[in-house]
């Protein structure tokens, strides 16, 4: 029987919905081989990427004095 | 010492040992919960409510599940009960794909990830695009992508099925990138 052919939506939901797991089942070689023929699709995989990179670059540091307010609100000040 | 003994410790009632917790784990606190409101004074609250959460607690801390895991989920339940009780803000639906997912608009991006710390447009770009998302689904792409949690501890936290914590966390990158994407992308000449 004739496989159905791949189209990019395919590819991005696909990218979607499992970036970060096992992708060894048999639709993610074909995926695999899709990727690294479509220029759209590996854009659209780096951007997916990106977004999840951008808001892991995003962090902040604890404001100055939080600390000592934290240990004070919890009553373990010495 | 390790977590173990200082759990041990600090459910016998040593300061010392709740204090060296709260060191430990403050930094992540503080961050997850300001990723999810994207405000500060508010992660501070929920820091501290959180710690006080524990030191209430801790001496029901069974240590099935990692003081951590713990943690971000006393924090996801308060940042969504503050969401509910805020305001009657009403979400984009992330029922439809075809609005997320169009392959017609596809470019790369001319920002790398890298610039994030010094860039204070792309940080507002950020807060604003995360905004928009749901709570649920947005704590639900936290949880996931960006502390690095697996599915099935995400699912845990949220008391969700993993194939509920998969089609948020799918939407959810679906969204986030489309939102991104008409700020980002160039075209190229």
């Amino acid at each position: 029987m004739k496989k159905p052919k791949l189209v990019c939506k395919d590819v991005m939901e696909h990218i979607c919905e499992n970036l970060g797991e096992n992708l060894d089942s048999p639709k993610c070689s074909t995926i695999r081989a899709h990727l690294d023929n479509c220029d759209n699709c590996q854009n659209y995989f780096r951007t997916v990427e990106d977004t999840i990179q951008f808001y892991k670059n995003y962090n902040v540091d604890l404001p100055e004095g939080a600390h000592e307010r934290l240990i004070e609100f919890l009553g373990l000040t010495k | 010492m390790e977590e173990r003994e200082l759990i041990e410790l600090a459910q016998a009632g040593d300061r010392k040992a709740l204090e060296e917790l709260v060191k430990k784990y403050e930094s992540t606190v503080y961050n997850f919960s300001f990723k999810i409101c994207r405000d500060k004074d508010r992660a501070e609250n929920t820091m501290q409510e959180t710690f006080m959460s524990m030191v209430k607690n801790i001496k029901q801390f069974k240590g099935d599940s990692k003081l951590s895991t713990w943690l971000y989920t006393v924090v996801s339940n308060h940042c969504l009960m503050a969401a509910r009780n805020a305001s009657k803000r009403s979400y984009d639906s992330l029922d439809d794909e075809n609005t997320y997912i169009d392959e017609k608009k596809l470019a790369d991006w001319n920002v790398s990830p890298g610039k994030v710390a010094e860039d204070k447009e792309l940080k507002e770009l950020l807060d604003k695009a995360i905004s928009k998302l749901q709570p649920d689904y947005r704590i639900v792409f936290l949880l996931r992508d960006v502390e690095g949690l697996s599915t099935e501890e995400t699912a845990k936290i949220r008391n969700l099925s993993v194939a509920a914590v998969k089609s948020r966390l799918h939407r959810a990158r679906a969204f986030l990138r489309h939102e991104l994407n008409e700020k980002l992308k160039y075209e190229k000449a």
